[in-house]
């Protein structure tokens, strides 16, 4: 039998159902009883009863595309922080051009901030960086606003609708990685509204008009300047 | 003899209790946690890299538990910094998480958990303990439940449940204190000490009334968790 229904939030420790059907989330206890992990909501389908973490630190996955701070250079690699549990690597193979090894500092150097994609990760969690693809490539030092990631999608809402509209009212270039760091380029007093934009995206993630709050936002920028 | 609490509660009724998640902003996970006079603050950073890197375990997370009375929390101030009681207390609160936290999921990883008691009036080690467990489950960490701590004990010939610091200090019969910690749906002890004196039976029939008062204590950690979201799931 099957205690909880969808969108239900649980706690740890919390017995969902007693079919043995649980899927990522959830673990079992003797044969039959399957409990929540973590703290986060329920999606019940044919196959068993999964929990989806509301909260946490981002969790890699392979192809995410995400922004990465270099903060260790060696003469093959460098050592990306990411944001996740563990810090990455990225190969001195895996870049667009062929690199001089032993004088990696010449690309890229530490504290400088990288577009990149996720693209293994092994069986301890290490995960190995890449930056093969003509949508990768090192950001020049800017402004970073950081939201946590299970926040995202509504950031960028409906196909992107959310974060299209603060990239036409503030004629920013806003880059997103999918580990919750944002860039954000453009004119100092612009770049300023688009991470007020942002932060109240973050504060306000569960109110279902977001977008006419947003839209408000701008209006007030716009008459007071 | 002690016929009856100080404070006029039944023998096996707890202080008003308040609880509260997500109050930290810098951290990954917080709560705050308050029994009576008794109040503690949690905070979780991580999972993130070891630091010092030699006690990594490549199969398992480590929890790194620090807790600390901060110098106005009891009438004669606390002289700030980690002395020995601090040191006992950190270590029996990283053992109950140990068996909360599922740490295999999460190799080579550090858990920082910090635990600050800024009031106290005597159970603060139950209440530090159900404020970390609170603020693990806040910071998204996997765990087979949370922990719900609660100290039981003797006063006199009577058992009580959640003694207060006058309680403790109870001198006709002798006072005895007993903190335990729960894994509630589990059914499973994680935390157990004992201070005094007492006879087997009694100690079963303190642990009985210990029972009873976490699952007070973890209806009220369920609903402080899911009051953050509880806008998301009327939607």
């Amino acid at each position: 039998m099957v205690n909880v229904k969808n969108y239900d939030v649980v706690t740890p420790g919390e017995l969902l159902s007693d079919d043995g059907r649980g899927g990522p989330g959830t673990y079992l206890e003797g044969t039959q009883n399957v409990f929540s992990k973590y703290f986060g909501m329920v999606q019940v389908s044919d196959r068993g009863v999964n929990v989806t973490p509301l909260t946490g630190v981002y969790k890699p996955h392979e192809g995410d595309d995400i922004i990465g701070k270099v903060i260790e250079v060696s003469s093959k690699y460098w050592v990306v922080d990411i944001d996740a549990p563990y810090y990455t690597r990225l190969d001195a193979r895996d870049i667009n051009f062929r690199a001089e090894l032993d004088e990696l500092n010449r690309y890229l150097d530490i504290g400088d901030l990288i577009y990149a994609r996720v693209f293994r990760i092994y069986a301890n969690k290490a995960a190995d960086l890449s930056m093969r693809g003509t949508k990768y490539a090192k950001l020049p030092s800017n402004m970073i606003a950081k939201i946590d990631p299970m926040k995202l999608p509504r950031l960028i809402g409906k196909e992107g609708a959310m974060i299209n509209l603060i990239k036409n009212e503030t004629h920013c270039e806003i880059v997103i990685g999918q580990n919750g760091v944002i860039w954000v380029d453009g004119e100092e007093e612009n770049k300023a509204i688009a991470l007020s934009a942002i932060k109240l995206v973050e504060e306000e993630y569960h109110n279902p008009d977001l977008q006419e709050k947003v839209k408000e936002l701008f209006e007030h920028v716009r008459r007071k300047v | 003899m002690y016929e009856e609490r100080f404070d006029k509660r039944k023998f096996d009724e707890l202080r008003p209790m308040e609880a509260e998640t997500g109050i930290i902003p810098n951290a990954n996970g917080s709560a705050r946690f308050k029994i009576g006079n008794t109040e503690a603050y949690a905070a979780v950073y991580g999972p993130q890299e070891v630091k010092p890197k030699h006690l990594e375990k490549v199969d398992r997370a480590i929890i790194m538990c620090r807790y600390d009375m901060m110098p106005f929390s009891v009438p004669d101030r606390a002289k700030p910094g980690f002395d020995r009681r601090d040191m006992e207390i950190s270590e029996v609160i990283t053992n109950s998480l140990n068996r909360a936290v599922i740490l295999e999921e999460m190799p080579r990883s550090m858990i920082d958990v910090r635990v600050y008691v800024s009031q106290a009036d005597a159970g603060t080690r139950c209440a530090s303990l159900t404020a970390a467990a609170m603020a693990c489950a806040d910071a998204g960490l996997p765990m087979r439940d949370l922990v719900a701590a609660v100290a039981a004990g003797k006063i006199g010939d009577s058992i009580c449940l959640d003694l207060t610091k006058e309680e403790e200090d109870f001198h006709e019969g002798g006072a005895t204190d007993v903190p335990i910690g729960f894994l509630p749906s589990k059914n499973e002890i994680v935390l157990l000490q004992l201070d005094g004196k007492v006879s087997r039976e009694d100690l079963k029939k303190i642990i009985e009334i210990g029972k009873i008062g976490a699952a007070k204590i973890y209806e009220l950690q369920k609903a402080a968790l899911k009051r953050r979201f509880s806008n998301e799931s009327q939607s």
